[in-house]
């Protein structure tokens, strides 16, 4: 995020702030599937990539995220770029949707993949309950930053449109 | 039926689908369209059209890679060297064979006649159109995938040679097909919206990740696997189909891109010259 976007859009161009938003969630939560998928499974070895227990609809389901992450992640910056173009982006939404799409990954990925799919583990052969803890506080604190950002976000567009 | 140990490292080394008489043939004829490719596109060049040199690099790549993964000898224990060649052969070989725009370079250059009226005509089908719908496209190509390694066909395949090559000439053109299907480039009959073609590609990289995932935990049924040429080859096809895959969906959205910029253009031209009418230069 450059300091070219928070100039307010040049006049003629309406910032659509919703689809900021959305687009900017979209990759929230491709980076951080992309960073989980990288620093813990690739680097760090603590996940597993395939758990003998993973039942077969949690192995579907997985997939299926898997793949939408990857598509997300590149339709995503396509569509950043087109909001760029069109000089149609709020920096100030984009910022927040960021935050709040890492943070609902994060937490999706820690109760539903984690807990509920048991499609593996944060770590093997340890006492995971601290690791699980750590891992959806991280997502609760991403969410806290993405919504504080979002009521700023949100309170300086709606400012000068009262005052005009 | 799980065969010997000994018997596994004999059948792996014309394992490969590809190896063997029809991997030679597969390469002679994958370098031949190369040759022709390259030999079409100058004439076009020659004649005064524009054909851009990438599509010349594109489609030489595809035909490289194509002939070295069906003859040469592929690195990792047999079942990973099998992944790295189904990875070329069924994926990275048919994307870069369709972004070079075959069947276009083939319209322009051919002579008008019952050759290019017959293509024409075939392009335009109803049954090509059927086969270009992008779920079919899927079905026939991760549907076949599935088939070939958890059913038996893969064991037997190692066994027949003949079965063998009719399993790599399926894989390559099912390849080609999803490939064509999603990335939309050539002229065809019906155009599908980038719903449809994303919805394919979703379906698809979806079946290929979970098909991925049973292999590293069971192999083919009737092939003995060591564990870690298993897992090896299993995480190939994984990272791998998700690299092409990202290209793939790569394609979908820089032609998405460029057919809205087109469409803002058109829109907003008025406005843009209202915006820019107090600026110096820039007017056309």
């Amino acid at each position: 995020m450059t300091s070219e976007q928070d100039r307010p859009a040049p006049s003629g161009a309406r910032p659509e702030t919703r689809r900021s938003l959305a687009v900017c969630a979209l990759i929230g939560a491709a980076v951080m599937a992309a960073v989980d998928e990288i620093v813990f499974h690739q680097v760090l070895h603590w996940h597993h990539f395939y758990d003998r227990s993973t039942p077969g609809v949690a192995l579907l389901s997985d997939g299926l995220l898997h793949t939408a992450e990857l598509l997300g992640l590149v339709a995503g910056f396509f569509l950043l770029a087109d909001l760029r173009r069109r000089r149609a982006l709020s920096a100030a939404h984009a910022r927040a949707g960021f935050f709040l799409g890492a943070g609902l990954f994060q937490l999706f990925d820690g109760v539903v993949d984690h807990k509920l799919l048991r499609l593996h583990q944060v770590r093997y052969g340890v006492d995971v309950t601290p690791y699980d803890w750590a891992w959806n506080l991280a997502a609760l604190a991403l969410l806290a930053v993405g919504a504080v950002l979002a009521v700023r976000a949100r309170r300086r567009t709606r400012l000068p449109a009262a005052a005009r | 039926m799980i065969p010997p140990r000994s018997d596994l490292a004999a059948v792996s080394a014309h394992a490969h689908p590809g190896g063997g008489a029809f991997g030679a043939v597969l390469a002679l004829a994958a370098t031949a369209a190369v040759v022709a490719y390259v030999a079409a596109a100058v004439r076009l060049r020659r004649r005064g059209d524009a054909w851009p040199r990438p599509r010349d690099a594109s489609f030489a790549a595809g035909g490289a890679g194509l002939a070295y993964a069906s003859t040469a000898p592929l690195p990792g224990g047999p079942f990973t060297a099998h992944m790295a060649q189904h990875l070329v052969v069924a994926m990275a070989a048919p994307l870069l064979l369709v972004l070079a725009r075959p069947l276009t370079l083939v319209l322009r250059t051919l002579p008008p006649g019952p050759v290019r009226r017959g293509l024409l005509a075939a392009a335009h089908s109803r049954p090509a159109a059927w086969l270009l719908f992008p779920p079919l496209a899927a079905v026939l190509d991760v549907g076949g995938l599935w088939l070939l390694y958890r059913t038996g066909l893969s064991a037997a395949a190692r066994h027949d040679p003949l079965l063998g090559a009719a399993v790599h000439a399926h894989v390559l053109a099912a390849g080609l097909l999803f490939t064509a299907a999603v990335c939309q480039l050539d002229p065809v009959r019906r155009r599908w919206s980038v719903r449809w073609r994303g919805a394919a590609l979703l379906a698809a990289g979806a079946g290929h990740a979970v098909l991925a995932k049973t292999l590293y935990a069971a192999p083919p049924p009737g092939t003995a696997v060591a564990a870690a040429d298993l897992h090896a080859g299993a995480r190939l096809m994984y990272y791998g189909g998700d690299l092409v895959e990202a290209a793939l969906a790569a394609v979908i959205a820089a032609r998405w891109y460029a057919a809205t910029g087109r469409a803002h253009r058109r829109r907003g031209r008025p406005a843009a010259l209202f915006r820019r009418a107090d600026a110096p230069s820039s007017l056309p």
